[in-house]
């Protein structure tokens, strides 16, 4: 599905991005997880076209995206859910939404996706006509991740979902993105809650100074010293 | 301070809300490129004028009626617009630059203007100076009458499109959060390039109407850029509908101060208006 391949992000002697190497199979729901400043928001807004690759490749299903116009990674197949939400708070809930699906294709099922985002997010079907920045935190998020959904992607982009949120209510997150991956969509999750994401993801990365130290299967990790040690405070 | 009649009062105010269906009129693409593509276009103004001298000139030497100036100017000043904003983006001017990138251009119409039809006043002479009719004693002038309905048919058009289409939707999401709006395919640059030939295009629109009610010298470019940018701010960047509302509110408080003072008032009105807004709710701008 994705295929990253020796990316590097910014320029100069100290690039945001080190050559890294990513995948995310079909259906995979994988996390990059890593301290602040890492470079993990760097990494997924790369992904979703918001800052530009220096060098190296981006594929989503075969596709070669990296040299595409930002406006052009969502018709690719990409959506994102950026860090802090980033809604249309001047706008309606319902016209975040539609913006979600501002493309042709994912505009000619719009109301049966708009259905599906509120059956997944109940609280989102009542605050339709709201707009959006009147909404709390977590519904907020919800929006951010049904705006997303709206554009019916291949690879859903989660940029740290439970920044900002009450612990019961990042329990309700997680438990929206783990739903949305068992219906079969390919999640890349980035995360500074490290023992959340790495149980939430079947695989997962450690970004550290902009380079990859440590990937593998998400379960082995969360229990190898080094993460242990380092993200869990644990020895 | 005499007390004026009140047939007096109601002409001089009905002539305020024509005159402040001009400043909307000239005011909604400026306000819509100023709020959606965070642009001062000064260059309105000349584009007004522009216009309005091309109407002159087509109506007075060409002999075509006003009415088919207004097919055929728009579409063009909708391509000016388009390359005005190519031009722009091309060189990556900031909002505060485009102020003064688009006051040199005002300067270079202002001088085109005078090269071609001189500094002399221009009044155009159609039929339709004369067309008027009275109501209980009051003239409602038709020129007039017709551009007050075109300010209000094409604001609420416009205000309809922002609200109700995809497309108007995506220009709003767009002024809010470019980036995020193109991380969901909306195109800016398609999307500007629109807009702003939408707003030079009204543009046109204006100075025809402005053409057949007003004299036309060059000169008073400048003249109208601080009461329509009053209607503009007091209206919020980006509406609509915002700037005809308060043109209206403004062209009738100095009708009301012209009857009831003296004329010399008239302009201070605007600007007592703006800045008790500006005062008491900060920030709407």
């Amino acid at each position: 599905m994705l295929e990253v391949r020796d990316l590097r992000v910014g320029y100069g002697a100290a690039p945001a991005l080190w050559d890294v190497n990513i995948n995310v199979a079909g259906g995979e729901l994988v996390c990059v997880v890593g301290p602040n400043g890492a470079g993990k928001t760097t990494l997924i807004n790369a992904l979703a076209g918001l800052n530009r690759a220096t060098s190296g490749s981006i594929r989503l299903g075969g596709q070669d995206i990296t040299r595409l116009a930002s406006h052009l990674f969502c018709q690719a197949g990409i959506a994102i859910v950026p860090e802090s939400r980033r809604l249309f708070t001047s706008m309606t809930v319902m016209e975040n939404l539609e913006l979600g699906s501002f493309l042709p294709g994912p505009r000619s099922h719009r109301a049966r996706t708009l259905e599906q985002v509120c059956t997944l997010f109940p609280p989102v079907r009542e605050k339709l006509n709201m707009p959006a920045g009147s909404l709390s935190g977590g519904q907020q998020q919800m929006v951010a991740i049904g705006r997303a959904l709206m554009a019916q992607p291949k690879l859903l982009l989660l940029d740290e979902p439970s920044l900002g949120l009450a612990p019961s209510i990042v329990m309700d997150m997680f438990d929206a993105i783990r739903r949305i991956n068992a219906d079969g969509l390919s999640v890349l999750l980035v995360e500074q809650n490290v023992s959340m994401a790495m149980n939430l993801a079947s695989r997962a990365y450690v970004l550290e100074e902009g380079r990859i130290v440590m990937e593998g299967d998400a379960k082995d990790l969360l229990q190898s010293p080094e993460v242990q040690k380092a993200y869990l405070g644990l020895d | 301070m005499t007390l004026p009649s009140l047939n007096l009062l109601a002409q001089s105010i009905l002539s305020g809300i024509f005159l402040g269906g001009m400043y909307g009129l000239i005011g909604l693409g400026l306000g819509l490129s100023w709020g959606l593509l965070r642009q001062i276009n000064l260059a309105h103004f000349g584009y007004v004028f522009l216009s309005g001298y091309l109407c002159y000139q087509m109506t007075q030497y060409w002999g075509m009626d006003p009415l088919l100036a207004l097919l055929i100017l728009p579409p063009i000043f909708f391509g000016i617009g388009v390359v005005q904003q190519w031009a722009l983006a091309r060189f990556r001017i900031t909002p505060f630059n485009s102020l003064l990138v688009t006051f040199g251009l005002t300067v270079m119409i202002e001088s085109l203007i005078q090269w071609i039809w001189t500094a002399d006043f221009r009044k155009m002479q159609t039929h339709y100076n004369e067309l008027k009719f009275s109501v209980g004693g009051i003239f409602v002038p038709i020129p007039e009458l017709f551009t007050l309905l075109l300010a209000v048919g094409l604001a609420f058009a416009i205000w309809a499109a922002m609200r109700f289409t995809d497309l108007g939707k995506a220009m709003r999401a767009m002024a809010e959060d470019a980036p995020i709006a193109a991380a969901f395919g909306i195109n800016e640059r398609g999307l500007s390039l629109l807009l702003s030939g939408l707003c030079v295009a009204l543009a046109a629109v204006a100075g025809i109407c402005f053409a057949v009610i007003f004299t036309l010298t060059p000169t008073q470019i400048f003249s109208w850029v601080g009461v329509v940018f009053a209607a503009v701010m007091l209206g919020g960047l980006g509406s609509a509908l915002g700037p005809l509302v308060a043109g209206i509110i403004i062209g009738v408080s100095e009708a009301i101060a012209m009857v009831l003072f003296a004329p010399s008032w008239a302009p201070i009105v605007s600007f007592s208006l703006l800045i008790m807004m500006l005062l008491f709710r900060p920030g709407r701008a």
